[in-house]
């Protein structure tokens, strides 16, 4: 593999004749392979026959222990007529539809302002990263008693400036989603802040020179530089977030258990619930693969968008 | 406390708010926007940082004194005998030998199999690239508590249940590593490797000696994601792990749970002490983003 | 499926012991030598101390086989980590059934083996036997059964000059007495009561104080007076409310050991935890004593009645891929745990054990820092304990749905009637007629 510097020229199709071009193609594909090959071998053996195993439980009756039975679309047909399936489902598209764009936005904003030399840098960006790092049920607690309806200082400032019925938060039906997205947003803005970071590292400052020479503003610097050249950041941190947030499980877990009522039970917490506190895993692996398909519908769409763009 | 690595002299964060230069009064200006931008900042900061000073500070209480109505912010009588109390009561060192053996395995292995398997992916041309793509990030969308039985019974028959081993399985060959790695060198314009090529590097050479020193902000932030996640992780080693003396930090932490009653004070004390690797990792980690040193040499 | 190598080798060796054991003879006559250990499920050791001195009082009677205690990380995981371990084939010989609600799981997935030679020969004062019978045979042994009762602080109870509980309390009477305290102690920033956010602590009573009451029927209604009472007592300021609790994570442990609460509905368990806190100095230094839990009516109230209570039974069951000859030691180490000696080695940890005799109960109270009234000892040895998840194909998937019903009614995002009658129809539509 290591002898062919030259050949490796993408096959153009103009040039050539048959054998040549076979010839060509092989020698991509087991390049290609040797260099995925390590990684794929423990990714295949490990995680990916699992998760095969996942979309035959799907079709049965299954408690963990012996063997599964075969049930056919009974699953499905029970999830079509599943009140707290489309509960959950719902939850999760509410929680999904807010978390993401707002993390985007907040986490890109943080890396641009902490992608310059000012002072006390290194703790501003160990600042940001902080709420990923920090006990999980330590931000339960202080979040929560910030939330809190009578006594907690968001209230109280709500009421200052002369709302009467500040909304019950986490303690409320109604607003314990929105409670939910922000505390999601401010947890995880740190951890995508630092990808765009790393991104923003590719952006030649030849660029921006050239832009400013032609006139343009910050702001046109940022739409007609910053954002194309981070477009594969972008691509990224977009696809991490989607399934991240559809997969949204332990932060709701200590923020509020899924309640009050259904009002935050998403789908990874009923699939949790349906397996281990049920022993229902052949219809846990149903709504998994529900799950799965939603992200995956998802990440095509994003996915077909990005390679439009590309070309 | 953190600003160890601040020594950066040039000050221009007040150019996010005024632009580029125009006027005379830019330094006036400049100023002000400067301390505004500083007072926010800081007061931002000091938000985000809240949940930790209450974790610091319930490390200090008796256990009936962290969860109370009102929030108390300050212990009555700071018990910094906790600290102590930790050491002795529990395994504590043996849960950090442990979990820095996994968190420093894991983070290598998923940085070099990932990186070179992306390399795979972003500069090789192959049928089928795509669609073995996205199923590598396909099971990154499987909820991990559907297929974790199955996955179990699999790492059992292979012998690698209640070893370190299993936990090492389990993260090193993610599709993380593999999507963020490609990502980065999608940006890298293919000129280089053209170039490179013509001066008879093979592939493995391109990825060594041109990819990977261009990727270092991209491994510096995959090394401490995936360090932080490791580190962090406690459904993964609760399911494999069952030998005290193989316990994680965050496994370790919740033997002061037991059915009824919790040590929440030592329970606090022990998440203090446990960010604190996390910390020195990510102070060191972090210059490696700093504007403009990937990109040296490189025409867009 | 899965488990079949395993079987086959386990048959293998199994009759590989027979054939050698016949040419032995009598050499295991002599029990001086062990022949090997028995694995017995536990967990948080430390600070659970159960497990290893059921294990120690027991390997003390020099069984064939030492019991040893394999740990598991925290009880609220407890049984994902053994889920795990059945279905891998990896789990330990012997394992604790923590409630009844994964019991069904374990008892319908075949991981139990039959027991009811065991249980005729205990003694018929074992509280929570039945519960563990499914189709005429029982699958596990209780070692342990805890009984909800009222914790009351005395020394508020005097400040405050109201009467003290004297086992003749309805649910009325806990309401006016609760109110009376706060109305007393208010100024000291103490409650009347504090009621958990859990479930059980509204439901495990009416469910098993309202004649007729059947979780599986799908009819909810016996839950109502239980719920206004609460809501009543929340409202009136004598307990915090359940945002409160929830949101700022309460625990029972702070609010009644730092006598912020003068009346605790809990389970028998606390006792032991309160007297620990008591010596450490976690919490302050007051008389507290224990009460019948109130009752539903007057007909099961006083001291010369039997009141009425619930809680779950802690058991043991034998994991059925242990190899044959050792079966007769495990089931020789439930027995034990369930009769007289393994309830005084629990009493005297300060658990309440399953078998409550009379030196079993002076064991208990003998510990430093007990309380030494008369109620108490009634209340801990005189109830009728109902399961709180009586056993069944459906529990647990109607214990979630009532989970979440109560969090709906507390946190007021519905009425009291609506969030019942919410709950009866997804009973039907998503368990009972799924």
């Amino acid at each position: 593999m290591s002898e062919s510097s030259v050949a490796i020229a993408r096959p153009t199709g103009a040039v050539g004749t048959r054998g040549p071009l076979r010839r060509l193609w092989l020698r991509n594909a087991l390049q290609g392979w040797g260099f995925i090959l390590p990684n794929f071998v423990g990714f295949a053996l490990l995680t990916m026959v699992p998760v095969v195993t996942l979309f035959y439980y799907a079709f049965t009756s299954w408690n963990a222990f012996g063997k599964a039975k075969f049930t056919g679309v009974e699953n499905f047909v029970r999830m079509w007529n599943d009140g707290s399936f489309w509960t959950a489902l719902w939850n999760t598209v509410y929680y999904t539809a807010f978390h993401i764009p707002l993390t985007l936005v907040v986490s890109l904003g943080l890396a641009l302002l902490l992608n310059r030399r000012i002072r006390g840098l290194a703790f501003f960006r160990t600042a940001a990263f902080f709420p990923y790092i920090t006990s999980i049920v330590a931000i339960a607690v202080v979040w929560n008693t910030l939330f809190s309806p009578d006594y907690g200082p968001i209230n109280q400032f709500l009421r200052a400036i002369g709302i009467d019925n500040p909304p019950g938060w986490t303690a409320s039906a109604t607003w314990s989603m929105p409670a939910v997205i922000i505390v999601g947003t401010w947890r995880e803005m740190g951890y995508y802040m630092l990808l765009f970071l790393a991104g923003l590292q590719t952006v030649p400052r030849e660029l921006y020179e050239a832009a400013r020479v032609d006139g343009a503003n910050r702001w046109q610097q940022f739409w007609g530089v910053t954002l194309p050249m981070l477009r594969p950041t972008t691509f990224f941190v977009t696809v991490m977030l989607t399934i991240g947030s559809f997969k949204v499980f332990d932060l709701i877990l200590v923020m509020t258990e899924g309640g009050p009522g259904q009002s935050t039970l998403v789908l990874s917490q009923y699939i949790y619930q349906k397996g281990f506190y049920e022993n229902d895993f052949g219809y846990a692996s149903a709504v998994s693969i529900v799950l799965f398909a939603i992200c995956i519908a998802v990440t095509v769409i994003q996915f077909l968008y990005n390679k439009r763009k590309d070309a | 406390m953190m600003a160890v690595v601040a020594e950066a002299p040039d000050i221009d964060l007040a150019a996010v708010l005024d632009g580029p230069p125009r006027d005379h009064n830019r330094s006036r200006v400049s100023l002000v926007g400067r301390i505004l931008l500083y007072v926010v900042l800081v007061i931002a900061a000091a938000l985000v940082l809240l949940p930790f000073y209450w974790m610091v500070a319930s490390s200090l209480k008796t256990n009936n004194e962290v969860f109370t109505v009102p929030v108390q912010w300050w212990p009555s009588v700071p018990q910094w005998e906790n600290y102590v109390t930790i050491w002795v009561k529990s395994d504590m060192l043996t849960w950090l030998k442990n979990t820095l053996f996994l968190s420093v395995v894991v983070t290598a292995l998923q940085v070099f199999t990932g990186s070179f398997a992306a390399y795979g992916f972003s500069k090789t041309r192959f049928p089928g690239r795509d669609v073995l793509f996205l199923a590598y990030i396909g099971t990154i969308a499987v909820p991990w508590q559907s297929y974790m039985i199955p996955q179990f019974i699999l790492f059992s028959k292979l012998g690698l249940s209640n070893t370190l081993w299993s936990i090492v399985a389990l993260q090193a060959f993610g599709a993380f590593g593999v999507f963020l790695m490609k990502q980065y060198f999608d940006t890298i314009p293919e000129e280089l490797s053209e170039a490179a090529r013509l001066d008879g590097l093979s592939e493995f050479g391109i990825y060594r000696r041109i990819m990977m020193p261009l990727s270092v902000p991209a491994i510096a932030s995959l090394t401490l994601l995936m360090f932080v996640t490791t580190w962090n992780d406690f459904l993964g080693p609760l399911v494999y792990l069952r030998s005290p003396d193989l316990w994680t930090i965050q496994l370790g932490l919740r033997t002061f749970i037991s059915q009824y009653n919790a040590e929440y004070a030592l329970i606090m004390t022990g998440s203090v002490l446990s960010v604190l690797p996390i910390l020195i990792v990510f102070l060191l980690g972090q210059r490696y983003f700093l504007e403009g040193i990937a990109t040296s040499g490189m025409k867009g | 499926m899965r488990r079949f190598p395993l079987m086959m080798a386990t048959a293998a060796v199994t009759f590989a012991l027979a054939l050698s054991s016949c040419g032995g003879g009598e050499s295991s006559g002599d029990g001086s030598e062990a022949t090997g250990t028995l694995t017995l499920a536990g967990w948080s050791l430390a600070s659970t101390p159960e497990f290893q001195t059921l294990a120690d009082a027991f390997n003390a009677t020099d069984p064939k086989y030492k019991v040893e205690v394999k740990e598991y990380q925290d009880g609220n995981n407890y049984d994902t980590q053994m889920v795990a371990d059945l279905a891998a084939g990896t789990a330990p010989d012997i394992y604790v059934q923590k409630n009844l609600k994964n019991f069904y799981t374990y008892q319908d997935g075949e991981q139990l083996l039959d027991v009811s030679d065991v249980a005729t020969e205990l003694s018929d004062e074992t509280g929570g036997l039945d519960a563990y019978e499914v189709d005429g045979k029982t699958w596990a042994i209780p070692y342990r059964q805890d009984a909800w009762v009222i914790f009351y602080n005395k020394d508020l109870f005097a400040k405050a000059g109201v009467a003290e509980p004297d086992g003749t309390w309805t649910w009325d009477d806990y309401v006016t007495a609760a109110e009376q305290l706060t109305a007393a102690l208010g100024a000291d920033g103490a409650q009347g009561a504090y009621q958990h956010s859990w479930q059980s602590v509204v439901q495990g009573f009416a469910l098993a104080q309202t004649p007729g009451a059947d979780l599986l029927s799908g009819d909810f209604s016996y839950l109502t007076p239980y719920y206004e009472r609460s809501l009543a007592l929340a409202d009136a300021g004598a307990m915090p409310d359940y945002g409160t609790v929830t949101t700022n994570k309460l625990t029972y442990q702070a609010q009644f050991g730092k006598q912020k609460a003068a009346l605790l509905p809990m389970g028998t368990w606390y006792i032991a935890t309160l007297i620990a806190q008591q010596a450490s100095g976690d919490a302050d230094a007051f008389e507290w004593g224990i009460a019948p839990a109130p009752q539903y009516d007057e007909s099961t109230t006083g001291t010369d009645n039997v009141p009425v209570t619930f809680a779950d039974p802690t058991g043991l069951g034998i994991n059925p891929a242990l190899d044959e000859d050792k079966v007769q030691t495990a089931k020789d180490f439930l027995a034990f745990a369930a009769g007289p000696d393994g309830a005084k080695a629990m009493a005297g940890i300060g658990i309440t054990p399953a078998l409550t005799s009379d030196d079993v109960v002076d064991t208990f109270f003998a510990t430093d820092g007990a309380p030494t009234d008369e109620l108490s000892k009634f209340a801990f040895s005189t109830h009728e304990v109902k399961p709180e998840n009586p056993v069944s194909e459906h529990t647990a998937a109607i214990q979630n749905l009532l989970n979440e019903t109560h969090s709906a009614i507390l946190s007021k995002s519905v009425t009291v009637d609506e969030g019942i009658a919410d709950a009866e129809q997804r009973a039907q539509d998503e368990v009972l007629n799924k």
